[in-house]
């Protein structure tokens, strides 16, 4: 933290200056800066993306045949549960919050720094170290009932399960204490003139995600941990032979997990209220009603977790009400989606990789968003609970939305981080591999799913087999796709063309300082007049004047 | 982390406290924060308890007895007395009362440790006298033990930061203007006291 030395700081605590570390493991591998800490946020979370995606693929090649074959079907509830926990905890919150957030939204609202520098050195190490635990569960016997892991199913597991429990524990300490620093953050740094309704869609996103963080991940702490002390120590929380409930557990996780669902899809609904209208050359349509939105969202994912347990032998009077909000979590989603599409209705597009991932977004999310409206109504949820129906909804939720949001997020704000563009070819070769790949790998899932076909199965009947093989024909697309990315961002970071500052005309802060920016980020903490998105009018801003000449900035000849 | 404390030409330097001030409402607001957090963790517990309560066995569950309510509302009574003192504590070092600062703080710190001393009888009574434990007791052992565990452990955790606070008082670390650490140590401790307010009624008095 700060000490309290006189110092020169203009603009008060949004401007204090502190020093910048000198050697490369301060500044690059222990770093304080927001900027860096989000890189390695990135570069963590995609090494375990290919660990994940590679335990998806044992997946769909497992499935290749009705009769299996590839793994024991031991080893195969382990893959898919390791895959799921590691998909949703290791890669998609911490890519979006600890990786975009901490890049982006400092920048955007013009602060030096986040509200906790060292705190937030701590949260990042927290997720690596957690990470390892996660996947060393497989030595030891990893969780077999899926990332839910529902008792009673857990309690039996081999010791894995408890250190899976430990594991996600740890994730959670690091979410917390990164919601606890994005919210002081907003509140509190934001350069003068910002005011909430002047801020960028990205950090609304953020300020919506932040108190999730803060607050779910705690419960589904208390979850973990009840499930740790039950499994170590033999406390009965949740065996039903010693009078504990085996639903107990799924109210505790699932009002964790639900607002979870938000915590990974609301950032990336954030990116694409950047790209959009960026590419598309218009001011963003509805502004307010996509960042309110984002907080009624936020808000209401609390109260449908129970959405989850319809099957669970909740009481029918309960059901309703489920039912009800969580059709009505559809309205300010679909705000969003009607917000985007009049955004793009007559803006001159660009059709660079960053706009065809959000475009790509917007249809896959949408579909997404369409069976999640099947699965809410009660009578339909009974039929399909379970089945592949389900598998298809969330990952037509989680990678058609999530993971295209941080491809679009990648694409557009790699300048920002490199200093350099990725290759623009190597880009859409991906989008199309990936975007043709997922589809096909996906889509059948749905009527897989409605014809019966369970989940977490390693072996099926034999008339499913011809959709099944062409799924895992697909996915094997899909990866290759990645590989493109992965060979991209390298080879880009190296040798990719030099960006300069600004290289989409972007309004927004961040694209007003040098790429990558200064450790200060501002030489002088600019003024803001008005909203960053409306295209025809001067930048809102004063005092970015001298930002892009090259002199060190204003204070740093203090070291 | 250190502070650039040489001023630049040109920048206008603000005055120290200014800064300080600026520090410390970010610094409240991150506290207030984790202890919000913090309250979801026991509110998780709280609302696992409730549930597993009225899944249908009747409470007490059979074979538990009642809890000895009048000990534990005389053992509260140090609690929320620590409290008060702890708010007086604070009130007079805003007032630069420094030794009745002191004393409060010291009155604070013996009730808190004086509480801990309870509900240690209270739990060795259970344990040897009632047989009842964490894991051995059902649901009523597993939910009491952790709850009021969890409880306790943040009244131990209070007591230890209540000692730090004494002592950098003594090695005048605070002053009249910059005492953050106080006011945040007020707060957790009357955090700890809130929440014992809830846990006391939802064990022993409903």
């Amino acid at each position: 933290m700060a000490t309290h030395a006189p110092v020169a700081h203009p603009g008060g605590i949004a401007g204090h200056i502190h020093q910048e570390p000198q050697g490369f493991v301060r500044r690059y591998v222990f770093s304080i800066d927001h900027k860096i800490i989000g890189i390695q946020y990135l570069i963590t979370g995609f090494v375990f993306f290919i660990l994940a995606g590679l335990l998806a693929e044992t997946i769909r090649t497992q499935l290749l045949n009705a009769n299996g074959g590839f793994v024991s079907p031991e080893t195969y509830n382990e893959v898919y549960s390791i895959h799921g926990s590691a998909m949703v905890w290791l890669v998609v919150i911490p890519i979006l919050t600890g990786g975009f957030g901490n890049l982006v939204f400092p920048l955007q609202i013009g602060a030096r720094d986040v509200a906790f520098p060292w705190l937030n050195l701590l949260s990042f190490w927290i997720f690596p170290v957690a990470g390892l635990m996660l996947f060393s569960s497989f030595l030891m016997g990893a969780p077999t009932a899926g990332w839910t892991e529902y008792p009673p199913v857990s309690l039996q597991g081999a010791a894995g399960t408890s250190m899976w429990a430990a594991a996600i524990f740890l994730v959670g300490v690091s979410s917390t204490l990164t919601g606890i620093n994005f919210v002081v953050t907003l509140l509190k740094m934001r350069a003068p003139g910002m005011t909430f309704t002047r801020m960028p869609l990205f950090c609304w996103a953020q300020f919506a995600t932040a108190p999730l963080l803060m607050i779910a991940t705690t419960a589904l702490a208390a979850a973990l941990a009840a499930l740790f002390i039950e499994r170590q120590f033999g406390v009965p929380f949740f065996d039903p032979t010693k009078g504990g409930s085996a639903v107990l557990w799924q109210h505790m996780f699932w009002f964790y997990s639900h607002p979870a669902v938000y915590i990974m899809i609301l950032p990336a609904f954030g990116i694409i209220s950047e790209v959009l209208p960026t590419f598309a050359r218009k001011p963003i349509f509805g502004y307010k009603l996509i960042a309110f939105s984002s907080m009624a969202i936020a808000l209401a994912g609390f109260m449908v977790w129970a959405h989850h347990m319809f099957t669970s032998g909740l009481a029918p009077y309960l059901q309703l009400p489920f039912m009800i909000l969580t059709f009505a979590i559809g309205v300010p989603t679909g705000i969003k989606i009607f917000s985007w599409t009049a955004t793009l209705w007559g803006g001159k597009i660009h059709l660079t990789t960053a706009m065809l991932f959000a475009i790509g977004f917007i249809a896959l999310f949408t579909c997404g968003g369409i069976t999640g409206i099947f699965l809410a109504a009660v009578p339909y949820d009974l039929d399909v609970h379970g089945t592949y129906f389900v598998v298809a909804h969330f990952h037509y939720v989680l990678v058609g939305g999530s993971m295209m949001g941080v491809f679009a997020g990648m694409y557009y704000w790699f300048p920002k981080m490199s200093g350099r563009l990725l290759n623009e070819t190597l880009g859409k070769i991906h989008f199309w591999l990936f975007f043709i790949g997922f589809n096909g790998t996906f889509l059948p899932m749905h009527w897989l799913g409605v014809e019966g076909m369970p989940r977490w199965v390693a072996s099926y009947d034999p008339q499913f087999e011809f959709w099944n093989r062409f799924a895992s024909i697909s996915s094997y697309v899909m990866a290759l796709g990645m590989l493109v990315f992965f060979y991209n961002v390298i080879s880009s970071a190296r040798f990719g063309k030099r960006s300069g500052p600004n290289p989409w005309n972007g309004r927004t802060l961040e694209w007003m300082i040098p790429s990558p920016p200064h450790y200060y980020n501002f030489k002088n903490i600019p003024t803001v007049y008005g909203l960053p998105y409306d295209f025809s009018h001067p930048l809102p801003y004063k005092g970015l004047e001298d930002e892009l000449n090259d002199s060190p900035p204003a204070a740093a000849g203090a070291h | 982390m250190a502070v650039a404390s040489v001023p630049h030409g040109g920048v206008h330097v603000e005055q120290p406290d200014q800064l300080y001030n600026e520090i410390r409402d970010l610094r409240l607001q991150g506290f207030l924060l984790a202890l919000i957090s913090d309250c979801v963790l026991f509110s998780s517990f709280v609302f696992a308890y409730l549930y597993l309560r009225n899944s249908g066995q009747g409470w007490p569950p059979p074979g538990i007895p009642r809890l000895d309510v009048p000990f534990a509302a005389w053992n509260s009574v140090l609690l929320f007395g620590s409290g008060a003192t702890m708010h007086y504590a604070l009130e007079n070092h805003k007032h630069n009362n420094f030794m009745k600062y002191m004393l409060f703080l010291i009155a604070t710190i013996i009730l808190g440790a004086g509480f801990l001393g309870g509900q240690g009888y209270e739990y060795t009574h259970l344990i040897v006298s009632e047989h009842i434990t964490w894991s051995g007791s059902g649901i009523f052992g597993a939910s009491f033990f952790t709850l009021t565990g969890m409880h306790g452990f943040h009244v131990f955790v209070g007591v230890i930061f209540l000692t730090v606070l004494l002592m950098q008082s003594a090695a005048g670390v605070y002053t009249r203007e910059k005492f953050f650490g106080i006011t945040a140590g007020t707060l957790y401790w009357h955090f700890v006291d809130v929440i014992w307010v809830l846990l006391f009624s939802i064990f022993y008095l409903i």
